[in-house]
């Protein structure tokens, strides 16, 4: 009979907790470090996308809760996009806000784009669930450089 | 454009060429979907334009086909 492996695997409940506040810590927490930085560096690059098309506007619980839902995965710099918003964008009146609130395209794509990375956040997440313990991507351009310089310092 | 400020405006000098920003989308998403999936480093940074290309390519498909189905399908069945 094959053994249940749900039971051998431990639920790794702080890397998941880490993964939520920043996007790849989790990995990177499990000894995943290259997993766990490209992770980092995706959805912070989707997050920076869709702030810097859609502006901090492309992040409202008020206006788009919906959206919201999704994007909040990604963490506290989602939160703190929207309290941003929330303190700056906010109170303008409405004359004012002209110049700062995203209309059509721009402002569905920068919407989008976070949400995107909300919802690979969670896959991300869910992707720790089963998570194991320095199974990290390998790298044998990195293993070979550092064949060669162990053959080097052996010969010296 | 000049008098634009990053992240507290909207960029909406991108507002004509919208459909552009789905390159940077699918990228991203590629190199996350990517970091979980690929089990080598080697072969990362080729899985991942792959990705992007399918995407993107995908999608622009999707377009077309539904542009010539309202064009060109819809008014034919619409002939008396």
């Amino acid at each position: 009979m094959s053994k249940n492996t749900n039971q051998e695997q431990p639920v790794h409940v702080t890397a998941i907790i880490l993964g939520w506040i920043l996007p790849g810590l989790g990995h990177i927490s499990l000894g995943q470090k290259r997993r766990g930085t490209l992770i980092m560096v995706g959805i912070l690059f989707l997050v920076l996308c869709g702030a810097l098309v859609g502006g901090i506007d492309a992040v409202d619980h008020n206006k788009d809760g919906l959206w919201f839902i999704a994007q909040v995965w990604c963490g506290p710099v989602v939160i703190g996009i929207d309290l941003l918003n929330q303190t700056i964008l906010a109170p303008l009146p409405i004359a004012g806000k002209a110049t700062y609130v995203g209309l059509s395209h721009v402002n569905e794509i920068g919407t989008l784009c976070i949400a995107m990375a909300g919802l690979m956040n969670f896959v991300v997440l869910l992707d720790l669930l089963q998570a194991k313990q320095g199974d990290d991507l390998v790298c044998t351009f990195a293993d070979r450089k550092g064949d060669a310089s162990m053959g080097r310092g052996a010969k010296q | 454009m000049i008098a634009w400020t990053p992240f507290l405006e909207p960029l909406n000098a991108m507002q004509s060429v919208w459909y552009l920003l789905l390159i940077p989308m699918a990228f991203g998403i590629a190199v996350v979907y990517r970091a979980l999936r690929e089990p080598s480093y080697n072969t990362y940074w080729r899985a991942v334009i792959i990705m992007t290309l399918q995407v993107v390519f995908g999608i622009a498909a999707i377009a077309i086909a539904l542009g010539v189905f309202v064009q060109w399908v819809i008014p034919l069945l619409n002939q008396p």
